[in-house]
């Protein structure tokens, strides 16, 4: 077992403490990603960042200023685009979209989601000495990939954040180019409606029930 | 019989936003809980018989044109839980319509009749003596007519199905193309955001509209909250109309001496536990199968556009029966979206080069024949879904994915990406043991999906073991009825929606 495993198998089992197993089990893909949910209770910050007085944009009312921040750090490190045709990251509404789709969710979850967000932030100061929101993008890859091979809590939260990282990225038009996605085409084809189908035959209908009968 | 009133296009619906009284009562003589494949059929079937139909759906009515054809969208207002609805650890999502029309209306169209040896099951291990074949053959007939069910023509099998068949060809595969409920396809490749043209033939331009015709009423936006039964009598049913702000709009009671269940199998036995109804078995909720599914996505050396054409073209059958692996392989196309979701290329560059190349994907979806080991309950007033792969079907599931790399490897495919939450590619036979055998069978290793529900307040002819008889009735309550998946008493391998279909018309004929 790899150092990193071993710590995030303590940091886990010191997660759990004082949280219910049902509750702690509630790690749900939401929307067309995965979102995790965990634990009861908050989580607090093992420690500050930079970005921690930094303001978050006025869009952004659902999201915390650590949500903000993590979501935008996803961004960097998962959406590299430099050296490619695809449409940067930054010029496409990513976070604002996982704002979204986390608005779907009800309040009992949401309030999950937000304790899973902030463990995975601080978790990486066991890793690497620092928040995720403050590690250089390499790194950060690094953390999600060690995640991905790790234990349960570990492996969601990895998936969900990169999931909801990535559909908010590619649902926006702008990244469909690059890649010859067309998108909706019915419209764009002109492709006629064909309305609701004719009634079926009564006499046939008929028929087949004498037949059953 | 009053005048039958079809209408061209779109649907009479009695919506929230048309509501003004805080209360209201209806009579029918049969009330309906849902309005996908099973409620739909029933509704129609019944109607045109005299009787008096009232269908109400929780989910909005959205009419046909309204459909975006933008995957992550149709998720948000055409699915329960926008999309969000998951097994408890997280690692299924159970993809459910929750619209008029339900699943109907986002499937992708495909049509199997029940396969025989698992009819032969129902009929050995559940007392259901009755649901023979050759009882079965005129329902399946009529419903197969009815919604076009048709063999895909060759215009119909898109670049990556032409792929797989020839890939399956070469290793001496069965490979046969769907049947499909389409008139004209257009061959968008957005079935599951809703056919905007209305060439696929759901609920919503179909049975519900025929339903209507005969004078059948639909409300949206009307959950049911409670069956209201006494003496061991159903009486009808208790909801609340909720406008899509999400305030109470009105209390509805509906009274009526039959009652059809079809809200789908997560959604009816919740309903049933509510009440404590027709439990005496102990088995509403229990026996949850889904066909938990898994997308294989591979990149090949020539564009493919997995996007384009329509969405599902072939399927491989040769591992169908049990005996065989008791899997199915579908080639499956699918958008931007769903590709991101699928593999795990690795982080970063690796990740965004996956993607550059979405136009190189193809991919195979993988549905086994789980055993039905899950449970719907209520946890502290909210929904569970407690499914977990069992450790028997680990093996099946393990099969299918190797199935599916080595089919794609024979098709052309340069890597095959394993759907697992850790990074794992194939690109020759000699990888695929080292891949997928290294898979633990453990929450959140593989992304799975669910399409199929099913299970959940099964069909039997012993009271002490089933929650309906083999006409749809409940042992317990008289006059309530069951016409969803949540009847089929084990998984059955293919898609369930013209089975579905068939039991619901076979229900509703012997219950007028």
């Amino acid at each position: 077992m790899s150092s990193q495993q071993q710590t995030a198998r303590r940091l886990s089992s010191a997660f759990q403490q004082g949280v219910t197993r049902r509750r702690f089990l509630k790690w749900g893909l939401v929307g067309s990603a995965g979102v995790a949910a965990a634990a009861a209770g908050g989580f607090a910050l093992l420690r500050l960042s930079p970005l921690d007085d930094r303001p978050k944009p006025d869009w952004a009312g659902g999201l915390s200023r650590q949500e903000y921040h993590l979501f935008d750090r996803a961004r960097v490190a998962l959406l590299p685009t430099v050296g490619t045709d695809l449409t940067p990251s930054d010029q496409v509404p990513v976070v604002r979209n996982v704002q979204g789709i986390l608005g779907f969710m009800d309040a009992a979850t949401r309030k999950d989601v937000a304790t899973g967000l902030t463990l995975f932030d601080n978790a990486a100061v066991f890793f690497h000495g620092k928040r995720f929101v403050d590690l250089d993008e390499a790194t950060a890859r690094d953390y999600f990939d060690a995640w991905s091979r790790g234990n349960v809590v570990q492996r969601t939260l990895g998936t969900v954040i990169k999931q909801l990282t990535y559909t908010s990225y590619w649902r926006d038009e702008s990244t469909w180019g690059p890649v010859e996605f067309d998108g909706p085409v019915s419209d764009r084809w002109g492709i006629a409606y064909l309305g609701n189908a004719p009634l079926p035959d009564q006499q046939s209908e008929q028929a087949t029930e004498e037949g059953n009968a | 019989m009053s005048e039958v009133q079809w209408r061209s296009s779109g649907l009479p619906v009695t919506e929230a936003k048309d509501i003004k009284q805080s209360a209201l009562t209806l009579d029918a003589d049969v009330v309906i809980v849902g309005s996908g494949a099973g409620g739909a059929v029933a509704g129609y079937e019944l109607a045109r018989r005299g009787k008096k139909v009232v269908i109400l759906e929780a989910g909005p009515y959205v009419p046909s044109k309204d459909f975006t054809e933008r995957f992550p969208e149709s998720l948000e207002t055409l699915y329960q839980d926008h999309g969000g609805q998951t097994n408890k650890s997280g690692d299924l999502l159970v993809l459910q319509g929750a619209c008029v029309g339900g699943s109907t209306v986002v499937n992708g169209c495909v049509c199997f009749r029940t396969p025989d040896f698992i009819l032969q099951d129902w009929q050995r291990d559940f007392g259901l003596s009755d649901l023979t074949a050759e009882e079965l053959a005129p329902y399946f007939d009529r419903v197969e007519k009815n919604l076009s069910i048709e063999e895909n023509k060759e215009h119909e099998i898109a670049r990556h199905g032409q792929l797989i068949r020839a890939g399956a060809n070469k290793l001496g595969w069965s490979v046969k193309p769907f049947k499909r409920n389409i008139r004209e396809c257009a061959l968008t490749g957005h079935c599951l955001s809703g056919c905007k043209t209305e060439r696929k033939q759901s609920m919503l331009v179909s049975y519900l509209p025929w339903a209507t015709a005969h004078g059948a009423r639909i409300y949206a936006d009307t959950r049911v909250t409670e069956v209201l039964a006494d003496g061991g009598r159903a009486r009808g049913v208790r909801a609340e109309v909720t406008g899509h702000d999400g305030a109470k709009v009105a209390d509805m009671t509906v009274n009526a001496e039959r009652v059809i269940l079809a809200a789908g199998a997560v959604q009816t036995p919740l309903l049933l536990l509510k009440g404590g109804l027709a439990n005496r078995s102990g088995q509403v909720g229990k026996n949850f199968a889904c066909h938990p599914s898994l997308y294989v996505s591979a990149r090949y050396p020539k564009p493919v556009h997995a996007w384009r054409g329509a969405m599902l073209g072939v399927y491989v059958d040769e591992f169908l029966h049990p005996d065989k692996g008791g899997f199915v392989l579908e080639d499956g196309g699918a958008g931007l979206a769903e590709l991101s979701m699928t593999a795990e290329p690795g982080t970063g560059e690796p990740f965004m080069q996956f993607m550059k190349d979405a136009k190189y994907l193809g991919g195979l979806v993988t549905l086994i024949h789980d055993h039905n080991v899950g449970t719907i309950r209520w946890e502290d007033g909210r929904k569970v879904i407690d499914y977990q792969l069992a450790n028997s079907d680990f093996p099946s599931m393990k099969r299918a994915l190797k199935a599916a790399a080595r089919l794609h490897l024979a098709s052309g495919a340069e890597e095959v990406y394993v759907p697992s939450s850790d990074k794992r590619v194939i690109r020759s036979e000699a990888d695929i043991d080292g891949a997928i055998e290294g898979l633990d069978n453990q929450p959140q290793h593989l992304r799975m999906v669910s399409y199929h529900p099913q299970g959940s307040c099964r069909m039997g002819a012993d009271p002490d073991t089933s929650v309906v008889n083999s006409d749809g009735e409940t042992h317990d309550v008289k006059g309530l009825y069951v016409a969803d998946a949540s009847l089929l008493p084990t998984s059955i391998i293919v898609n369930p929606q013209v089975t579905v279909y068939a039991l619901a018309t076979r229900i509703a004929e012997r219950m007028a």
